[in-house]
């Protein structure tokens, strides 16, 4: 982001203003990282010293202990394999399915395309606590038609689910992507002599590469940070790791400390990929499925 | 090359409108092409269909009906009973209080987050390139923390016996010692608007911030010259070329905040009091809970239709942007 | 054991019958536990909440033990957290694929008796039926029959600061109401240094307790009326105790209004406390945790309070009983095998293992023989002869999950509402919510 800023307005600006903008934004960086930071703080104090009357703004007592004790945790490693599977395989069929989605909005005009288009923007809107029940009932007669474990004791079902809260925005996204390439590299290709498929598969797929990297992030951080439904759907060794965090209490309340470590290694895949795509990040900003 | 909706829309929508004569060539192609769209879009329509469309058509039967847990045990079909959920949503102070409540959160969370994140947007081009680093990185990790950690990282602190927050005011010589932040719906709000705005501000404030670069310098650099005022710059330049990017962020938010769920459900210990309602977890609360899942379907019926507008109005935005192309 | 309680099942009569015959199978009349029930091959799924798995998980093993080599079948033992459990258990029993056993606690029974979740067992099948305490099978009978097996219980007691008793001169734990102010007032004076102090540390929400002041005093939460039910939280009775609870917590607690009992313990661990109100296993969790919270069996930290409590009945003032129910899903395709399971687990050895674990045992004629056994639960086995639960109706978890006590008493005590006001608006929504068609 920062490149774009290089050029700085000079006119009109007194030193004193800067001085208070910088004082401003020093403050502003503080105040938004507190939180933050006292995640941090708590997660490496020894229980003790979480639960004292008086807070200590650096653990005294430095300890990794609350880490191990929430890895430690029976249902914790299991719960973030759950996550990572069903996370990757949502993702990856909401890619597969939504690149060809996209394609034919970005590429094609075609009778019912608006209509499409439409769907997929209302879809974003729908509350979907609301449609817990129907899905779970929808599933479980599934489960019983088929004979494949749907819920319960399988993730196939929340993976479903959340293939279906990632589709609108993957297709969404990438249409942005693949409008962005040149049509005239599609014709040029076709004149060569490619077929529309290899147009496709050799120009589009690749040039939308950054775009496809951009999408699975956000489907990711989707997927990851997601706990309701799962939650709803499944037995308690099949639940993800913010499920976890929900509901982890111990017969001695909230344990602060186990519960903040977790909350870390949660967080730090996401804070990773947020990082890690930072100059994409206003990239389809405003397709409204990205929400920390 | 990254197609950027936000960046593309501020820069052209004042402008020229879009060149029309890609896409009326796009249309002369045959019948084999409209084949091949409605091939590729199938898995996607299909998906759509299955768990999207059927569970939405579900849920407004279910809305009908009078559906408790022996119906859910037994499987057989609830009662059909008209309109009698909506008539007792419609006719209950409670469900009204509710919708009030959620309301008024929304227009001063969004005002609030919009306001915030506008300054830092604009702040953030005045402020030395280090100092810029530093809020960027500060507000990538509140943007990066999943909702949820965030809402337990403000449980945690605002906590009456263990809290900073009350150790701190202490501290300052305020008598805070055992405060609860809860015990007033005026505070307690507060807490929860505060988390939702401090969450909200990074995508607002980056996406702006985005928006901004799209502003030409020159443009308002003629206009100090001309003796223009920062405010009339503000006013008259940046605005109007930022408004696009604004609506859409700010019906964003209107939507998410609508929503509200996570926050007030996790600072409230998962059974908010009837002042900490939401119209999201008084539906869940509702058919979950108190499995009456018939009435929560038909409340989570009325949040969309009361959403209706926004929602129209937000497709519609975005689709300008997707005939753009 | 926390969240849930006391519940029993007086329904009607006729809408009993309908509910019974909703799961289907109910027809076919009692499971039985006794029969003789080839069970090789067969594995039934059992959900337990976690307080088995983290305070007694040996007496399930040796209980399922027992089970298979009496049945051959085996058994599979899930945990569950209380935070949502319903929500999973509403779920799960849509379906098919439902677990055989399930526990709940005994407030949150009725609902699925009544919804038709649970089959009818055979209550003398079961060892010490004659005997249960009823604060927990109440929930579990009506018209003669039976859907569930008490499991556990929980009495309340206080649990109080020896040394500090001490220091402010107080010789042994109050024997009467007036005694119990007159010490909060001594430890009031003698800790007015510290400001988090509070001589009875009394959170807002905790509703159990309110109500067994209300209690104490003739009050009821709600009866039974013909056919509705009747709020009776602004009886003159109920008023009075409401008020001796209020005026109680205002003058001698600290503690935040908006929460509940659930961390109490922690926090009186803190220092701050001279009294509190809590399950008798809340003592051991006030004066050690666990160096690892989330490992049962990391070993127990002194805190600040370690050997400085004891435990008594909370003079004139009668417990809650707060505790467990077995069942047997209606939809389960093991029931023999299920109920037999559940005979194993509930019988005088599985009740002896509880006793060792602190918890009551589900029988009235086990309760001495426990005071005696584990001196750790004597003052709650004394509190659990003069108990109460909350009213038997149907809706009550309703009540409960609409948080209209907890709301009503943060109202008071935050001086929004006056005990009368307070206790009109909580009939009213109680009896909206209890008469819910």
């Amino acid at each position: 982001m920062a490149k774009h800023d290089e050029g700085v307005i000079t006119v009109g600006r007194s030193r004193a203003g800067t001085f208070f903008a910088n004082g401003t934004g020093i403050l502003f960086g503080l105040v938004m990282i507190f939180p933050v930071y006292w995640v941090l703080n708590t997660a490496f104090k020894p229980d003790s010293e979480v639960r004292s009357f008086t807070p200590t703004f650096f653990p005294n007592d430095f300890t990794l202990d609350n880490f191990k004790s929430a890895l430690g945790e029976e249902l914790f490693i299991p719960s973030m394999i759950n996550g990572l599977i069903i996370t990757a395989m949502s993702v990856a069929a909401a890619l597969v399915v939504g690149f060809l989605g996209a394609l034919a909005i970005a590429r094609f005009s075609f009778y019912g395309r608006k209509a499409i288009i439409m769907v997929i923007l209302a879809v974003q809107l729908v509350p979907f606590l609301a449609l817990l029940i129907p899905l779970f009932l929808m599933l479980q007669q599934a489960e019983e038609g088929t004979g494949i474990n749907l819920i319960g004791d399988s993730l196939l079902g929340v993976t479903l689910i959340y293939v279906v809260l990632l589709l609108p925005y993957t297709v969404w996204t990438l249409r942005g992507f693949i409008s962005g390439i040149p049509r005239e590299l599609d014709e040029a290709a076709m004149i060569d002599g490619c077929t529309r498929f290899q147009v496709f598969w050799r120009i589009i797929l690749p040039l939308t590469g950054p775009g496809l990297v951009a999408t699975s992030v956000y489907g990711f951080i989707q997927a990851w940070n997601e706990f309701i439904i799962i939650n709803t759907m499944n037995d308690p060794k099949h639940q993800n790791l913010m499920a976890w965090l929900l509901y982890n209490q111990t017969e001695r309340g909230t344990a602060w400390g186990p519960l903040m470590a977790g909350a870390i290694i949660t967080s730090i895949p996401v804070v990773v990929f947020f990082l890690l795509i930072q100059r994409n990040i206003a990239t389809g900003l405003t397709a409204g499925a990205v929400k920390g | 090359m990254h197609a950027v909706d936000s960046r593309q829309t501020p820069a052209e929508a004042p402008q020229a409108p879009p060149p029309r004569h890609v896409s009326r060539r796009v249309r002369i192609r045959s019948q084999r092409d409209s084949r091949v769209a409605w091939l590729l879009s199938l898995p996607t329509l299909v998906i759509l269909i299955a768990m999207l469309a059927y569970p939405l058509y579900r849920m407004i039967v279910l809305s009908f009906q009078n559906m408790r847990l022996r119906e859910l045990f037994s499987g057989a079909t609830p009662p059909w009973v008209g309109f009698d959920q909506y008539t007792k949503a419609l006719t209950d102070g409670v469900f009204w209080g509710v919708v009030g409540r959620t309301a008024a959160f929304t227009v001063v969370s969004v005002t609030l987050s919009v306001l915030v994140g506008l300054g830092i947007a604009l702040l953030m081009r005045r402020v030395h390139a280090k100092v810029r680093i530093f809020m960027m990185v500060a507000m990538m990790f509140v943007w990066a923390l999943p909702q949820l950690v965030a809402a337990q990282s403000f449980r945690w602190i605002t906590d009456s016996d263990f809290g900073v927050l009350n150790y701190v005011l202490t501290e300052l010589g305020f008598d805070y010692a055992t405060h609860s932040w809860f015990v007033n719906p005026w505070e307690g709000w507060a807490v929860i608007t505060t988390l939702v705005v401090w969450a909200g501000i990074p995508f607002l404030a980056i996406s702006l911030s985005a928006g901004l670069t799209q502003v030409p310098k020159e443009l308002l650099e003629a206009a100090t010259v001309d003796g223009a005022s920062p405010w009339q710059a503000l006013r008259n330049i940046t605005l109007p070329i930022l408004k696009p990017l604004l609506m859409i962020v700010t019906t964003l938010s209107v939507i998410w905040n609508f929503g509200l769920f996570t926050q007030n459900w996790a600072l409230r210990d998962g059974h908010p009091e009837p002042v900490y309602q939401t119209l999201a977890t008084f539906s869940y609360t509702q058919a979950f809970g108190r499995s009456n899942y018939s009435y929560g379907s038909a409340i989570a019926v009325i949040t969309v239709l009361l959403m209706l507008g926004v929602m129209i109005f937000y497709i519609r935005q975005m689709f300008k942007i997707g005939e753009v192309d | 054991m926390k969240r849930k309680i006391a519940l029993a099942a007086a329904v009607a009569a006729s809408m009993l019958g309908v509910a019974a015959c909703g799961g289907g199978s109910s027809d076919d009349g009692a499971t039985s536990a006794t029969g003789k029930v080839d069970g090789a091959g067969k594995t039934i799924k059992v959900w337990l909440m976690v307080d088995a798995e983290s305070a007694w998980k040996g007496v399930v093993d040796d209980a399922s033990a027992r089970f298979e080599a009496a049945t051959g079948a085996k058994v599979n033992v899930e945990y569950q957290q209380w935070a949502n459990h319903l929500t999973k258990l509403d779920a799960t029993l849509a379906g098919s694929d439902v677990p055989d056993v399930v526990e709940l606690g005994n407030t949150e029974f009725s609902k699925y008796v009544f919804s038709g979740g649970f089959a009818e067992l055979n209550k003398g099948d079961f060892e010490n039926s004659g005997t249960w305490l009823s604060g927990l099978s109440g929930a579990c009978e009506s018209e003669g029959k039976v859907y569930c097996v008490p499991y556990y219980a929980g009495a309340r007691v206080m649990i109080y600061r020896t040394d500090l008793f001490q220091k402010a001169g107080i010789a042994e734990a109050p024997k009467t109401y007036a005694d119990l102010l007159a010490a909060a007032d001594k430890l009031q004076a003698g800790n007015a240094a510290d400001k988090k102090f509070s001589a009875v540390y009394m959170p807002g929400q905790y509703w159990y307790a309110a109500m067994s002041w209300v209690k104490s005093t003739g009050g009821e939460i709600a009866k039974k009326d013909g056919d509705k039910w009747v709020g009776q939280l602004s009886s003159p009775q109920s008023v009075e105790g409401l008020q001796k609870w209020v005026d109680l917590t205002k003058k001698y607690s600290k503690a935040d209004v908006t929460k509940n009992e659930n961390e109490q313990a922690g926090i009186f661990s803190q220092g701050s406390g001279g009294i509190f109100y809590g399950n008798a296993w809340e003592q051991g969790v006030a004066e050690e945790v666990r160096k690892d919270p989330n490992d049962p069996n990391s070993p127990l930290v002194p805190t600040k309070v370690k050997g400085k409590l004891a435990a008594a009945p909370l003079p004139e003032i009668p417990s809650f009983l707060g505790g467990s129910n077995l069942g047997v899903t209606a939809k389960s395709g093991n029931k023999e095998l299920a109920a037999q399971w559940v005979k194993y687990f509930t019988d005088s050895k599985s009740m002896e293992g509880l006793v060792k674990a602190s918890a009551l045992p589900n029988s009235t004629a086990l309760l001495d023989k426990a005071a005696a056994d584990n001196p750790k639960i004597a003052p709650a086995a004394l509190s659990a002869k003069n108990s109460w639960f909350p009213p038997n109706a149907e809706k009550w978890a309703d009540v409960e999950k609409a948080s209209i006590l907890q709301t009503m008493l943060t109202d008071i005590l935050t001086g929004k509402k006056t005990v009368a006001d307070g206790a009109k608006w909580a009939d009213e929504q109680i009896a909206a919510t209890l008469n819910e068609a």
